[in-house]
């Protein structure tokens, strides 16, 4: 989206301290610059950065997933105020400001779920604020080097070198030096930019090969498990031991449900969008009580039904990346691949196919 | 899907920042103890002479403070320069929409949703089955439809309500049975009548097979409670009506009404932009969660 495909494979070589150099280049520049920084011991997350200095590449992921930067955990819709001599005044909050961001840092699955993202907020209506933010920024995304045991990208159509609507896929080398790969239009203008900082690799250049992802489960298969097993003592069994606390569609990079509510002292006030989950019970719940989806077995089929046979059907790709932050921060152990394992295994059996 | 004729099959897209409109509220009418008909209009005048709606469609209405309620407009297309949209008092927002007045301003955002499909209905019968509120959309569709008297055949109505004190839009019910080109059937579950009512006392679907429907060319629109519009629809089918022939409006959970904020998702359709209105066969197809 907003950024063509580069034909061919374009590459570049960068020498040590490029990093620096962007980073330089592009705050001269008046460019808005977010990258991984560790947050608390441990912990790295995407942030605006002054500096190269604070940007950490030997991470395996950033915590809250890249959409926060497309689509906020909190925003305001429109700021309204009636001082009691005066008319009710409603002003829609303005849309992100047109100053250009660079994404440097994410890895491939985020960059990667923003296609979901971008056909959710792009069908029929034109979500503007998040448009406005996909427009304006630019995504040089780190080729993955350390998947660990939660990461399942090569099961649902990724890869650590995934370029799927990334502008760079940048691959680090020993002692700061890096290949980086033009995917899209503009990829091409932020090396334009760098000037010196890189140039263009002699032909035959190769690239490192990706670091092994098992493939854990075949997609299709569970689709057409998930097909006939909407009624299914499974989803019993799954929904035991969740919370529903929601940490895993809040870390999702793919899960874009929303709240809108209001904050107010009942004469100022503002209208916001917040993140939502659909394991919560209130999330379907009607005003009159009835709750369409009564218990957490009925939200854990939501969730997982939503990813990988409702979401497929209406917009022809999963919903799911494989990043496995839903695995890794679930407090109860739930963990997904677990769960689709287990209803590939059921596929296989074909036995249990309860369906009305 | 009715929603063939939608403009929701546009390629362009609408852009969309979530900006309610501001609407004054001009008139208010008490129709039971805890539902109330409100008329609105646009704050800006040039807003509210342009402004244009299909019979089933909805609209996000807002107090400004509270927050956001999903309603459908009850008001027919074919009156020009309002809106009107009836509330049952059931939570935070219509809890503070009851106690606007008159003057007051309120917000609007719509109208969004697929609609009625008027142009599929004419030179049939139809028949309208609606419990309850269930009659506020169906109140625009049949209002719409009495302006266009001459384009359908014979209009027959059953309304049903738990009691004499629960019927909504009791001058429009007296204004529709004084017509002699529509046929009005009126009822009140048993026990909720009172000595002057003089309508049927009975539940929607018994009455419904008393009243003989012929199937022949008839198109069949219901709203109401799920368990009425479950029941309705098996005496329809015990009358010999298909359920390709019979509409009906859902309502889920909405935030955004335009496809985004995943809450009124039921299977792989959204309520909010494949409904509202969605012919009963296609509703046997949809996951249980409605």
């Amino acid at each position: 989206m907003k950024s063509a495909n580069v034909d061919e494979q374009v590459l570049y070589q960068a020498a040590a301290g490029w990093l620096k150099s962007a980073v330089d280049i592009l705050q001269g520049a008046g460019v808005e610059v977010i990258a991984p920084v560790e947050t608390d011991p441990g912990v790295v997350e995407l942030a605006a950065v002054n500096s190269s200095d604070a940007v950490v590449t030997d991470y395996a992921n950033v915590r809250l997933p890249l959409k926060q930067v497309f689509f906020p955990i909190s925003e305001v819709l429109l700021e309204f105020d009636k001082q009691p001599d005066s008319d009710l005044d409603v002003k829609s909050e303005p849309v992100a400001s047109s100053q250009e961001v660079v994404v440097i840092g994410a890895r491939p699955c985020d960059v990667a779920a923003l296609e979901a993202l971008d056909k959710v907020f792009h069908w029929d209506y034109d979500d503007v604020r998040y448009s406005a933010r996909r427009e304006r920024t630019t995504l040089v995304t780190f080729a993955c080097t350390s998947p660990d045991a939660h990461c399942f990208c090569t099961s649902v159509g990724g890869s650590p070198h995934n370029t799927a609507q990334s502008d760079v896929l940048v691959f680090l080398g020993a002692d700061g030096q890096a290949q980086l790969q033009v995917c899209r239009d503009k990829g091409t203008r932020f090396i334009e930019r760098l000037g010196d900082a890189v140039k263009r690799a002699p032909a035959g250049t190769t690239l490192p090969s990706p670091p092994e992802v098992a493939a854990r489960f075949d997609s299709e298969k569970i689709k057409t498990w998930l097909d006939e097993n909407f009624e299914s003592d499974f989803w019993t069994d799954v929904s035991l031991k969740c919370l529903g606390c929601g940490a895993c569609s809040f870390l999702c990079p793919t899960c874009h449900c929303f709240d809108i509510v209001d904050e107010a002292n009942w004469r100022k006030g503002q209208r916001r969008r917040n993140w939502d989950c659909c394991s919560h019970p209130m999330f379907t719940k009607h005003a009159s009580g009835h709750n369409p989806r009564p218990d957490q077995a009925s939200r854990c089929r939501q969730r997982v039904m939503h990813k990988f046979k409702y979401f497929p059907e209406r917009f022809e790709q999963l919903a799911c990346v494989g990043c496995g932050r839903c695995t890794r921060a679930c407090c109860v152990g739930q963990n997904l691949v677990g769960i689709l394992t287990d209803i590939e295994a059921r596929a296989k059996e074909g036995n249990d196919s309860d369906a009305e | 899907m009715p929603n063939e004729s939608s403009a929701s099959q546009a390629q362009t897209l609408i852009p969309l920042d979530y900006m309610s409109s501001k609407m004054r509220i001009v008139s208010i009418t008490d129709e039971t103890v805890d539902t109330k008909t409100f008329r609105l209009e646009f704050c800006d005048t040039e807003q509210g002479a342009t402004f244009e709606f299909h019979a089933g469609q909805f609209g996000l209405y807002s107090v400004f403070g509270a927050g956001e309620a999903t309603f459908c407009i009850a008001s027919s297309p074919t009156e020009k320069g309002y809106i009107e949209c009836s509330v049952k008092r059931t939570g935070k927002v219509t809890d503070e929409l009851h106690q606007r007045n008159v003057g007051d301003i309120i917000g609007f955002r719509g109208p969004y949703g697929n609609w009625f499909p008027i142009d599929q209905m004419e030179g049939k019968n139809l028949l309208f089955v609606a419990g309850g509120i269930g009659l506020a959309p169906l109140n625009s569709l049949i209002r719409n439809c009495l302006d266009w008297r001459d384009r359908f055949k014979d209009i027959s109505i059953l309304y049903g309500a738990r009691s004499v004190d629960d019927l909504v839009y009791k001058e429009r019910l007296d204004a529709w049975q004084q017509m002699k080109d529509v046929h009005t059937v009126y009822t009140v579950d048993p026990g909720g009548e009172t000595p002057e009512w003089k309508g049927e006392v009975g539940l929607a679907p018994t009455v419904l097979m008393s009243m003989k429907p012929k199937p022949e060319n008839t198109v069949v629109v219901l709203c109401g409670p799920p368990i009425m519009i479950k029941f309705v629809m098996e005496s329809l089918v015990e009358l010999g009506f298909s359920r390709e022939s019979a509409y009906t409006t859902l309502e889920n959970r909405m935030k955004c009404g335009v496809g985004k904020c995943g809450r009124c998702n039921v299977g792989n359709l959204y309520v909010c932009k494949d409904g509202p209105v969605f012919r009963c066969s296609d509703l046997r197809a949809l996951p249980k969660e409605f």
